[in-house]
Formats: structure tokens, C-alpha cells, sequence
């Protein structure tokens, strides 16, 4: 097992390369199903990454800090090295259930144990469970994007007002209160919604957003729907009140604008990576100011004011 | 390693072992520790393990048994005490309404707890690079730039701290 074991490490290693190509995922699969206990291994890292995701932010810093601390009170204590980890049970758990989610500003990419890939925008929670006859990505909030991998088992989204069929995909579902949007970049979804018994086939190039008993029309997608993926908010002619709520999405706290400039027009691409680059870019181009109570309260207002 | 002999009668054994080497243990970590009191609780929470582990009976070597124990203990001691003021001093920069509940700061606590333990054994170059990379969610290159190494050490290092972890989850 040790040997597998490495094995699906050095896939893994290879798969969350920036510059991984289709080929290496192709043989991935191949080598993911030429033999069950590969999916085994597979799983084990899963579930590895699953308990480093529950780490809080900053996680990384808080530990190596506490090293550092704990080496030099260590240090008298020379006989204490060594002496191997306890209990670590408690950590398991079931093997193909796992959930993942992103804090407000984060967002995340994951290889699932078919080889479907799922972006996590900002503030966003999912429960994957894959059985012998299903795959089900249950969407409990916020917003993803799967990159359907082939599979014969059907994979489907689930929100709180019905479920979302993929036909070979690569479509984005966000949940809000009472509404889900479904974007389709590639192939075909079919969206049942939860009280109505017809279903409804989405084609590449459109959204639609649904409630528990009614769909809305649909709509071609705004070209640049999905560029969050990339970190990247773009926006042709918008208003300037809907840039914010976008921008307010990947921020904690407070984020909004005063009446009198929400109506201001523009276009632009921001990086969500740092809201504040993308505020400051916003004062620069129009008239308006940031004002800034805390780092957590921020509201743009027009620049006149004193 | 098997010091341990006989099974039956554990109380019996833990009486003994408690009435002939609490004294002991108790100086043993106090040696170790410039806290009586820590030194006090730890001793008992040796004890408590042993009880737990149900295998007093009889002991070849009884106070290298306790003293591996206690030796655990120490160390996870100064684990928690080190994380804890760590991640309050984290908490401290935060701006003030963010205050997670006790709950959540516990909960917060052993994970760290649990990620440290595991992370126990890794070299200082594989434990930061993993954590760049597994906690900070750093692509490789940008973990390559900020640790001041290649790529290519980045995606040996990543695979051996993966490896290491994957295998404490056999033992």
C-alpha cells in the first residue's frame, strides 16, 4: 500500500501543478480506475485535504508561530524530543462523504474522487457525496463551478430549491435566499425544481435562475459570468451600486455606496484577491471617495462631500 | 514496547503503581517543569491514562512506562500552551467584533492541535512548504517565491510532508 500510496501523492503533486494539462488528467483517471485500491489511496488523500480544510485562515502562521514559541521552551527539555504523536482518531470520517467551504475573500479548487473539478468561490459550502450509483454535490450556500468529469454514475447539484442533472457539464449554481442561478459554459444541464414536475434543459451559452416552483427565463450568460474562477470580477457598463455588491461578496464586513453615485456607469476588471486595489481603482476613475470607518465598514460616497 | 505482563487485577496494579511511584513521577516532571502545579496535573493525568489504558497489572519496567506517558503529556502541554497564546495573538489583530465564541475558539484549538501533532517529524523546509501550500493555498510558484526555493524542491517537499501524513493515518 505504500508504494500506491506514493503513487497517488505524486498524482496528486501533479494534478494541482498552474500548468496541468487535459493528457496528465487523462492518465490520472486511467491510473485512478486500473485498480481499487488506487481509488483507496485516492480517497485517504482526499480526506487529508478535507481535515486541512478545516483549518481556520491563517492557520499556517498561528502553527508556525507556535513552533517557534515552543522550540525555545523546548529547548531545556532536550530529553522531550521525539516521542511520537497521540490520538488522532476523531479526525476520520466516512470515506465518500466530505464537505468543503470557503471564507468570505477565499476561494478554492478541488479534485474529487472522479476526477470532477470543483471551484469554491468566496463564502461558499458543499457536502460531496459519491456512492456506488450517484454522484451528489449538495450546494448548502454560496456559489461553484463543476467541471463535469466523465463518469457512468450521473452527477447532480442540489440546492434548496431542486436539483441540477449534468449532461457532461461545465456549469456555475450559486444559492441565495430562495433562488438558485444556473450558468452553463459547456454542454447541458437539466434543472428540476423541487414543487414542479416538468424539467428544464439548459444549453451551453445560458443561465437561469429557479425557485422551489417556478423558473425564470432564459437567458444568454454574460460572457464573463464565470471569471471569478480566475479571480477576476469583470464588468461591461454596469452600474456602479452593482459593482459594489459584487466587490462586497469577497469582503468581511461592510461594503457599500450612497444613493447619489450608485447610478454611476462603468466597465473594468477587478482582482478580487485585494478588494481594497480594486476600491482604489474605483476613486481613481470616478467621482467618488472611500470612506473608510474600519477596515470592516467601508461605504463609497460622491467626492464633493466634506 | 511491551512492558506490559499480566492483565488481570488492574485496580490492584494501579494502587500499587500509584502508592509506589507517584512520588516519583511527580519529582520526575518536576525536574522537567518550573511549574509545581503543572507538574501536580500532569501526574495525575499520567495515572488517569494509565487507568484508561487498562494495563497496570504488572509492569517490568513501571516507571519507564509512566514516564513515557508523562513524557507525552508534557509535550502536549506545551503544544497547547504554545498554540493557544499563538492563535491569541492571531485573534488579538483581528478588529474587535470579530470575537469567535469559546466553542468555536476550542474547536479552532484542536484542529490545531490535531494538524501540529501530525505535522510532528517534518523538517523545517517540508513543514513550511506544506503549510504554504496545503493551509495558504499557495500555487507552487508562489510558495516557490515567498520560502526563497525552486518549484521543483516545492513539489518534492509537498509529496514527502503528503506521504508523511497519509502514513501516521496507517499507524
Amino acid at each position: 500500500m505504500k508504494a500506491i500510496l506514493a503513487d497517488a501523492v505524486n498524482w496528486y503533486v501533479r494534478l494541482h501543478d498552474s500548468d496541468v494539462d487535459e493528457a496528465t488528467r487523462v492518465q490520472w483517471q486511467a491510473w485512478y480506475a486500473a485498480d481499487n485500491r488506487h481509488a483507496e489511496a485516492w480517497a485517504r488523500l482526499e480526506q487529508l485535504q478535507y481535515r486541512l480544510g478545516n483549518a481556520p485562515r491563517g492557520a499556517a502562521q498561528t502553527l508556525q508561530a507556535a513552533r517557534w514559541d515552543r522550540r525555545s521552551a523546548v529547548k531545556a527539555l532536550a530529553l522531550l524530543l521525539g516521542v511520537g504523536a497521540v490520538g488522532w482518531q476523531g479526525y476520520r470520517v466516512s470515506p465518500w462523504r466530505a464537505d468543503y467551504w470557503t471564507r468570505v475573500g477565499e476561494r478554492r479548487q478541488l479534485t474529487l474522487a472522479d476526477g470532477t473539478r470543483l471551484d469554491l468561490n468566496t463564502d461558499s459550502r458543499v457536502d460531496v457525496v459519491f456512492d456506488a450509483g450517484q454522484r451528489l454535490i449538495q450546494l448548502r450556500q454560496g456559489e461553484i463551478l463543476v467541471d463535469t468529469a466523465q463518469d457512468p454514475r450521473p452527477l447532480s447539484v442540489c440546492t434548496a430549491e431542486g436539483d441540477i442533472l449534468a449532461l457532461g457539464a461545465r456549469f456555475s449554481v450559486r444559492q441565495d435566499a430562495g433562488v438558485s442561478h444556473v450558468t452553463v459554459a459547456t454542454q447541458a444541464v437539466e434543472v428540476q425544481a423541487k414543487r414542479m414536475s416538468q424539467r428544464l434543459r439548459i444549453d451551453t451559452g445560458y443561465s437561469l435562475s429557479f425557485t422551489a416552483d417556478s423558473f425564470g427565463p432564459l437567458r444568454p450568460m454574460e460572457p464573463d459570468a464565470q471569471a471569478w474562477v480566475q479571480g477576476m470580477l469583470v464588468s461591461v457598463d454596469w452600474r456602479l451600486g452593482d459593482v459594489v455588491q459584487a466587490l462586497a461578496r469577497y469582503r468581511p464586513g461592510y461594503l457599500g455606496c450612497s444613493k447619489e453615485v450608485a447610478g454611476l456607469r462603468l466597465s473594468g476588471a477587478f482582482n478580487l484577491d485585494d478588494t481594497n486595489v480594486a476600491l482604489a481603482s474605483l476613486e481613481d476613475a470616478l467621482p467618488i471617495r472611500v470612506r473608510r470607518m474600519t477596515d470592516y465598514w467601508v461605504r463609497l460616497e460622491p467626492s464633493g462631500l466634506g | 514496547m511491551s512492558t506490559v505482563v499480566a492483565d488481570g487485577a488492574a485496580h490492584m496494579g494501579l494502587e500499587t503503581l500509584y502508592r509506589e511511584h507517584s512520588g516519583w513521577l511527580h519529582g520526575w516532571l518536576r525536574q522537567r517543569m518550573n511549574n509545581a502545579a503543572d507538574a501536580a496535573d500532569l501526574a495525575q493525568d499520567t495515572f488517569i491514562r494509565v487507568l484508561l489504558a487498562r494495563s497496570a497489572g504488572m509492569l517490568n519496567e513501571p516507571r519507564h512506562y509512566l514516564a513515557t506517558i508523562a513524557r507525552g503529556l508534557v509535550i502536549d502541554l506545551y503544544r497547547r500552551r504554545s498554540l493557544e497564546s499563538a492563535y491569541l495573538q492571531a485573534l488579538a489583530q483581528q478588529p474587535e467584533h470579530y470575537a469567535p465564541s469559546a466553542e468555536t475558539r476550542a474547536a479552532v484549538l484542536e484542529t490545531l492541535m490535531a494538524i501540529d501533532r501530525m505535522l510532528d517529524g517534518l523538517g523545517e523546509r517540508t513543514r513550511a512548504i506544506f503549510l504554504a501550500v496545503q493551509l495558504d493555498g499557495l500555487s507552487y510558484e508562489k510558495a516557490a517565491t515567498r520560502l526563497g526555493v525552486s518549484v521543483s524542491t516545492v513539489r518534492k517537499h509537498l509529496a514527502r510532508g503528503l506521504m508523511h501524513c497519509l502514513l501516521i493515518d496507517d499507524a
